[in-house]
């Protein structure tokens, strides 16, 4: 059944967004090169196989699109049609549209269909407007035939064959042929005529000089016959004549046939059992008609429960609602898994680390059974052995995580290519470090607050050409945009060559809005973090691109939930730059251990900005405010980890236990535990998906003796400081 | 025995569809991304007993493939189906002058693939 291909949709969506990004990225350099015909060969490839694929798998909206497409790409390689701008655009547009179209046949969702039918009569009224264009016509599949006059038993068909004589150079054999033919009923009188058989000499093996008449009864038609000569019979001499049993009529088959290959459309997965009605109407008790009447009468659950005063109609409206939300939640669940393609080298490695891992497993065992002290090197060989083959395994399967972050970069050429022309600005994007591997959560999370920064850069950055040639500048403007590891973590920059941040700009709107006082003495590395507060915009005019002082705000809170930092190089009038500092993965952190009592906690090491042993008076209760520690000069709530918790503490009083001072997303509290054990490195479990969601815990980790430690969520502590304060207030 | 089928495609959902398919039905299947790499994969030797190719393909396209298969002396009589959307005559007829045994209109079915493929196998 053609159900079998229905495990391969989710290999053919993979295929088709890799498609599309070539064909994406093929139609931006194609305007920088129209005639180049490699290129438009494989754009139209790409946009072919998206268009067979859909086919197969019967999603008529993505294949009926992409054939338009496909369309107007074939006269462009064929240089019937010239590479404008206008039908770059709308190529690009259509792209766009067809990414739409297949995202809502993944997801179900619904789609604009004004857009796509619109963009479908652009693109048939461009390659109309080409060259000869009709010769693309469309093909419409013909029902295939039914077997229906079989029923008066069967047909003798007196069926005279003479094969092309290259019949053999093409593979073709045609004993083959008489084995379908007896497949269809009784084949009788087969003469082989050998009549154009030359002389001996004259013989090429490799030609084919017989024929053969023959004789089939059958109950098929004469289109099943013609089906066995599927792929001679354009070539060959055929005649195939019905004689009735009567013997008295018979008629000649057409010679060309048109066959059409019959195509079963998918049927939906998990269909389940029929409803009732369509198996009544399948038997014949009911007409379809009859059926449809019956069903309108039908009435809703809701609308029953109603009438029987068992729930009011607001109470079903709110059930509906709920019903719609998980509805829109499985389907976004579904778009969201998602699959990885890993070099089967990388796969290979790990088996065979694996294979030593055993072995190393099978000689300790070994080595345990029978152990004497005096094997006490052996056995630390043994683990040191051991503790290689674990890391090795979890650098390896690590990496199968690994992607090359040039997965983020590719939609921006588009991007800026469609923003310089809004802006009326000349911009150059400039790649580099697209293959620096990173973690595929990590990939799919920054794509997002690089966007925000690279239109930032376009449109606030980057001058007009005027300004820019005013100012001795180039006339086109460059945003960079690379990635490099550094340490354990990557790096991204975005960079721009533009006017630079305005330091009396921003000071001006941070203290209208209150954010810093007028004689405030303040360092720029303390400005510049000012454009990351929520609502600071120094745009003078809101443009279409930003300016709503959104976005800046979002980079900064996405980027330090993937446990990153943003900072910011500027110099007025050169330009400036965004360096993003994430880590290679999200599934390991760097954690400090600490000590509360005799439990185990994890702080993520990055938020930890500095420890300290308060001295007598610096802890102090303020109302309103709780705990409160000065800091040099900086008063912080202060959160006793124990009370959080429930725990019985070593310490109880602040200047015997030890202050951590904890930063998220620009705010500070410090925590109160009793000892600092140490730096490593752990690996996350998620809380949600064992147990349930703890408040002021980010997730949880097996320590070093096998006992189990949380680690500590900074953003959800703040949360729970603010609350206290405000509940004891 | 088991017979062996090379499968020629550049869309890998396409060519892991059919192979998944063939080798159902008892074939060891070896895949092949476009014409050079079959090619390729071919010119250790090794018996073959059908291939199924796409058309449109990179560095080397079907009809062309066809044309060097057929040139080797174990591939002379080896049935090559094509697989092809375009139900369009030229490209068949393109095919065939290349050698090509039969073909396949996409969008098709398994069982459409095994009975097109049963029907040109070497009796």
């Amino acid at each position: 059944m053609s159900n079998d291909f229905a495990q391969f949709q989710d290999a053919f969506f993979d295929e088709v967004a890799e498609h599309l990004a070539i064909v994406e990225e093929g139609l931006l350099a194609l305007e920088q090169h129209p005639e180049d015909r490699d290129l438009l060969n494989k754009i139209f490839r790409s946009a072919h196989s998206i268009k067979g694929g859909a086919g197969m798998f019967g999603f008529t909206a993505v294949s009926q699109f992409t054939h338009k497409m496909e369309t107007l790409l074939d006269l462009l390689r064929n240089g019937q049609k010239a590479v404008t701008p206008v039908v770059a655009d709308l190529l690009l547009k259509s792209t766009d549209c067809l990414k739409t179209l297949i995202d809502s046949t993944k997801s179900g969702a619904a789609v604009d269909d004004d857009v796509v039918q619109q963009l479908t009569t652009e693109l048939a009224s461009e390659s109309a407007g080409g060259a000869s264009a009709g010769s693309a016509g469309e093909k419409e599949n013909k029902p295939a035939q039914t077997a229906a006059a079989g029923s008066h038993g069967e047909t003798r068909y007196a069926i005279k064959w003479t094969p092309p004589d290259w019949l053999f150079q093409r593979g073709l054999d045609p004993l083959q042929i008489m084995k379908e033919l007896k497949a269809l009923g009784a084949l009788t009188d087969v003469t082989m005529d050998l009549s154009r058989l030359p002389d001996l000499a004259g013989i090429d093996p490799e030609r084919c000089y017989l024929s053969w008449s023959m004789t089939l009864s059958t109950a098929k038609d004469v289109k099943a016959i013609e089906h066995v000569f599927e792929f001679v019979r354009e070539d060959s001499k055929l005649s195939i004549e019905a004689q009735t049993v009567a013997g008295s009529e018979s008629h000649v088959a057409s010679q060309y046939p048109q066959y059409e290959t019959q195509h079963q459309q998918p049927e939906t997965l998990d269909a389940g059992p029929k409803p009732l009605g369509a198996i009544l109407v399948e038997s014949g008790m009911v007409t379809p008609a009859a059926l449809d009447q019956a069903l309108a009468q039908q009435k809703k659950v809701g609308e029953i429960l109603v009438e029987q005063k068992v729930v009011t109609p607001q109470q079903v409206e709110q059930a509906l609602q709920k019903q719609r939300q998980q509805e829109s939640a499985t389907h976004a669940k579904k778009s969201d898994t998602a699959s990885i393609r890993v070099d089967t080298a990388k796969i290979d490695k790990l088996i065979n680390l694996v294979g030593e891992l055993v072995i190393t497993q099978s000689m300790l065992s070994d080595l345990g059974m029978r152990f004497e002290m005096g094997q006490l090197h052996v056995l630390l060989e043994r683990m040191a052995e051991l503790e290689r083959n674990t890391r090795e395994i979890q650098e390896r399967v690590m990496s199968i995580r690994m992607l090359p972050i040039g997965t983020a970069f590719s939609r921006f050429p588009r991007l800026v290519r469609d923003l310089s022309a809004k802006a009326g600005k000349k911009i150059q994007l400039v790649l580099s470090g697209e293959e620096t591997e990173l973690d595929k959560t990590v990939i799919e999370s920054i794509g997002d607050p690089l966007t925000h920064l690279v239109r930032n850069s376009a449109d606030h950055g980057l001058e007009g050409p005027d300004e820019r040639l005013d100012n001795n500048k180039p006339e086109v403007g460059t945003i960079r945009l690379n990635a490099f590891h550094a340490g354990g973590n990557i790096c991204i920059t975005v960079e721009d060559d533009g006017r630079g941040l305005n330091r009396d700009k921003i000071v001006a709107k941070a203290i209208k809005q209150g954010l810093v006082g007028e004689n405030d003495k303040l360092t720029d590395a303390q400005i510049w973090p000012l454009i990351f507060k929520p609502g600071f915009s120094t745009a003078e005019k809101i443009t279409d691109v930003s300016g709503r002082g959104v976005g800046m705000d979002v980079v900064k809170r996405n980027i330090e939930a993937l446990g990153g930092t943003v900072t910011i190089k500027t110099e007025q009038g050169k330009g400036t730059t965004f360096t993003l500092n994430l880590p290679l993965t999200l599934a390991i952190i760097e954690g400090m251990t600490v000590r509360i009592g005799q439990e185990t906690y994890i702080v993520p090491l990055l938020s930890i900005l500095e420890s300290v042993q308060p001295k007598d008076g610096v802890v102090k209760t303020v109302v309103g405010k709780g705990e409160l520690i000065n800091v040099r000069g900086t008063y912080l709530p202060v959160i006793r980890l124990y009370e959080v918790f429930a725990l019985t503490p070593e310490h109880t009083v602040p200047t015997k236990a030890i202050l951590l001072i904890l930063e998220t997303e620009g705010e500070r509290v410090a925590v109160m535990v009793d000892e600092i054990l140490g730096q490593q490195q752990v690996v996350i479990k998620s809380m949600e998906q064992n147990f349930r969601k703890v408040e002021g815990i980010a997730g949880a980790t097996i320590l070093g003796d096998g006992t189990v430690g949380f680690i500590l969520d900074v953003r959800g502590l703040l949360e729970i400081a603010r609350r206290d304060t405000a509940v004891a207030a | 025995m088991g017979k062996t089928a090379l499968v020629v495609d550049d869309s890998r959902t396409m060519r892991q569809m059919v192979a998944f398919t063939l080798t159902n039905a008892g074939f060891t299947v070896i895949e092949a991304e476009d014409g050079k790499d079959a090619v390729k994969k071919v010119a250790g030797g090794g018996k073959l007993d059908i291939v199924v190719t796409d058309l449109n393909m990179p560095e080397m396209d079907g009809i062309t493939l066809i044309k060097e298969l057929r040139k080797l002396a174990s591939f002379k009589f080896t049935p090559i189906l094509m697989l092809t959307t375009e139900s369009a005559m030229e490209k068949k007829q393109e095919g065939k002058a290349a050698g090509a045994t039969g073909w396949i209109v996409k969008p098709f079915n398994p069982e459409i693939l095994l009975k097109t493929i049963a029907k040109v196998l070497p009796v």
